[in-house]
């Protein structure tokens, strides 16, 4: 069955279900109502009748009967009935059913009053008279009951109207639906690794399907920004990787040429050095998209990142003053809790400080510093060196990103990135600033990050 | 001295190197090629020390290893693995490996790796020995106080740290990274030489002013502190 016929079916079904609640409701509680209310009178017209007939004796009863059929109305059923069940007196034709006998008391029957051809419902009080006579008094329910035939008359068709409606209703419904659905699946159809510029229409409506529409259309723009990137992290990884591969290469080569066994082992090592070097970049890299694609929160821990900090200081501190420089860290009175990854957040900080003794040595003073806040740590490493102009920063950023591209040793461009993805496996970010002069970075990292990760 | 050595892995050529490597180094090596059948040998118990492939055909090694563990068996395990991020080492790690090298590796740093694990069964063996020695330095780890030649020398924690991992393999290669993971608690590769000018600035200390030089540097391996 089609959805769009099933989604009609359905709504017409919930409207017809919720009218005949409403509809049964209104008829159970007329309806109650009216024979309570005949009910009533029926019984109270027997007593009256019936203490005539005691106060009064049978001429008070017959006048009481004479009255009775001339004043009221119409609908009255009132008859006397000798013991052997010949009408006396009352304006009862015919009476269907065992309505005379014990009990006495109320009952309903089928009867037909004098002068009318069809057989009504009346309900009847009967009582029986010291005299053994019967008396039937009562009324057609005839009111109430036309009342109740009208009622359910109507109620029949507002029944059968309200059920159209909501076919109706669920027809356009899941025309709207299907029609905003195909939009999702032609899109959907379409994108493919050559082509995610397709995007979800998105009416002005503001209803759900367009906040859908718009949600889909955000992921689809990331999706498109992180294959762009992965393709120009391919791309630069193929390019970046060929000159320590040339340089192993020739190296290896020349080695294998060489004649001189000092300088064959000199080459040979540095086929190793370059090897190596190979690998830590294939590290790096790997380390980038396992953060990046948030593995490792499984390993959390809760830690002091003031004493992570200050054993790095310490680590790098003789590295810094070999080059010049001067390390500085300066331990917050407290304790700084985080609950993170240590030994991932020991590389990224290590990254930053050796990134600042490598380009900032020579401004002299390199400062770490760790801000405790109540919604984030800030992790700071500023030197003093040539820093970083402003629009060149996202570039640092990059993977493979190295600025001065004359270096070929030292660093693969990676530091800062994998740094910034260490952060994001954080929730937190990585910030380059002027240091006024050279450059600042602070990883910032959201105290609450535990809660999503537990 | 030679010691019975289990070597579980499935490539054969980096089998046959290590093999060979550490049989001329005076270790008798058996070896398997599936989990499996190395779970089987190594629960015969009567190896020093295990080396063992992460991933493997039959049996993957982690599961090898809390095999082993579970049956109470407790021979030093080194594992040999190509997963080289930091959440992997840990992983390795945490499992009750003693060791976690991350292919490739130059065979100097698996044997320095292989000799420290064997000497700290021997350790564990005969714990009576407090004071360590090496030539005329003295260390006594419950003071922390170094002496050479009778002189007392000041070193700050992390260099007393050091020199202590250094004299617990007296007469073995320590490599960089083993004492960036066993000195420092960091299983990331830094780009830079800080190990270098850590052990550089700890020689200073230790051997300027005496004739005989005691920490060794060993081309292409590492260190070594030695009499």
């Amino acid at each position: 069955m089609p959805t769009t016929l099933r989604i009609a079916l359905l709504a017409g079904l919930l409207a017809l279900l919720s009218n005949l609640a409403v509809i049964g409701f209104i008829y159970l509680r007329t309806h109650d109502e009216a024979v309570a209310t005949v009910h009533r009178q029926v019984i109270e017209q027997g007593k009256v009748l019936a203490d005539v007939y005691r106060s009064g004796g049978a001429g008070a009863l017959n006048g009481a009967i004479d009255d009775t059929m001339t004043y009221a109305d119409p609908q009255t059923v009132i008859a006397l009935v000798s013991p052997d069940r010949r009408e006396i007196k009352g304006n009862l034709e015919t009476v269907r059913g065992a309505v005379l006998g014990p009990p006495e008391g109320y009952r309903t029957a089928l009867v037909r009053l004098r002068g009318q051809t069809t057989p009504r419902e009346a309900a009847l009080a009967v009582h029986r008279l010291p005299n053994r006579q019967w008396l039937i008094s009562g009324r057609i329910a005839g009111e109430g009951l036309a009342i109740r035939d009208t009622l359910e008359r109507s109620l029949l068709i507002a029944l059968v109207v309200a059920g159209l409606l909501g076919l109706l209703c669920g027809v356009l419904t899941a025309r709207y639906v299907g029609r905003r659905i195909s939009d999702f699946a032609r899109v959907a159809n379409r994108i493919s690794p050559r082509d995610l510029s397709q995007r979800v229409p998105v009416s002005r409506a503001g209803d759900a399907f367009d906040r859908l529409a718009a949600q889909i259309n955000a992921m689809l723009d990331r999706i498109s920004a992180l294959m762009e990137e992965l393709r120009l992290l391919t791309d630069s990884l193929a390019h970046d990787l060929r000159s320590p591969v040339s340089r192993l290469r020739s190296a290896a080569h020349a080695a294998a040429e060489s004649s001189d066994p000092a300088e064959q082992e000199e080459l040979l090592g540095s086929v190793i050095r370059q090897a190596d070097a190979l690998m830590r970049i294939l590290t790096a890299v790997l380390e980038i998209s396992r953060s990046e694609a948030l593995t490792g929160r499984k390993q959390f821990n809760w830690f002091d990142v003031g004493e992570l900090a200050a054993e790095l200081a310490e680590m790098y501190d003789p590295l810094a003053d070999e080059r010049g420089a001067s390390l500085e860290y300066e331990r917050p009175a407290r304790p700084v809790p985080l609950f993170g990854h240590r030994q991932l957040l020991a590389q990224a900080v290590s990254n930053l400080v050796e990134n600042a003794i490598r380009y900032g040595s020579a401004g002299g003073e390199i400062r770490v510093r760790v801000h405790p806040g109540e919604r984030q740590i800030r992790v700071e490493v500023g030197d003093r060196g040539p820093g970083i102009p402003a629009e060149r920063r996202d570039e640092a950023r990059r993977r493979f990103g190295r600025l001065d591209s004359s270096r070929s040793d030292e660093g693969a461009g990676l530091g800062l990135a994998l740094a910034e993805a260490i952060a994001h496996l954080h929730e937190g970010e990585l910030w380059l600033t002027d240091n006024r002069p050279g450059l600042l970075t602070i990883l910032e990292l959201p105290v609450h990050a535990e809660a999503r990760a537990a | 001295m030679g010691r019975k050595i289990l070597l579980i892995e499935d490539d054969r050529e980096t089998a046959s190197y290590l093999a060979k490597g550490l049989g001329q180094e005076g270790h008798s090596v058996e070896q398997a090629t599936n989990g499996q059948d190395g779970l089987f040998r190594a629960t015969d118990g009567t190896f020093d020390l295990i080396i063992l492939d992460r991933m493997l055909p039959v049996l993957d090694g982690v599961s090898v290893l809390k095999a082993l563990r579970a049956a109470r068996i407790d021979t030093p395990v080194l594992i040999l693995s190509a997963l080289a991020s930091v959440g992997d080492r840990i992983e390795g790690l945490e499992c009750g490996s003693d060791d976690y090298l991350v292919k490739p590796f130059s065979f100097a740093e698996l044997l320095a790796r292989v000799n420290a694990l064997l000497r700290r069964r021997e350790a564990r063996v005969d714990p009576a020995e407090h004071r360590l020695t090496v030539g005329d330095l003295e260390i006594d780890p419950l003071s922390r106080s170094v002496k050479r030649g009778g002189r007392k020398l000041d070193l700050k924690p992390r260099e007393y740290l050091l020199l202590e991992y250094f004299a617990r393999n007296e007469g073995r290669v320590v490599t960089r990274t083993m004492l960036l993971e066993q000195v420092w608690d960091y299983h990331f590769d830094p780009g830079t030489n800080v190990i270098d000018v850590h052990v550089s600035r700890l020689r200073r200390k230790l051997d300027e002013g005496y004739e005989k030089p005691l920490l060794h540097t060993v081309r292409g391996a590492g260190y070594m502190l030695a009499a």
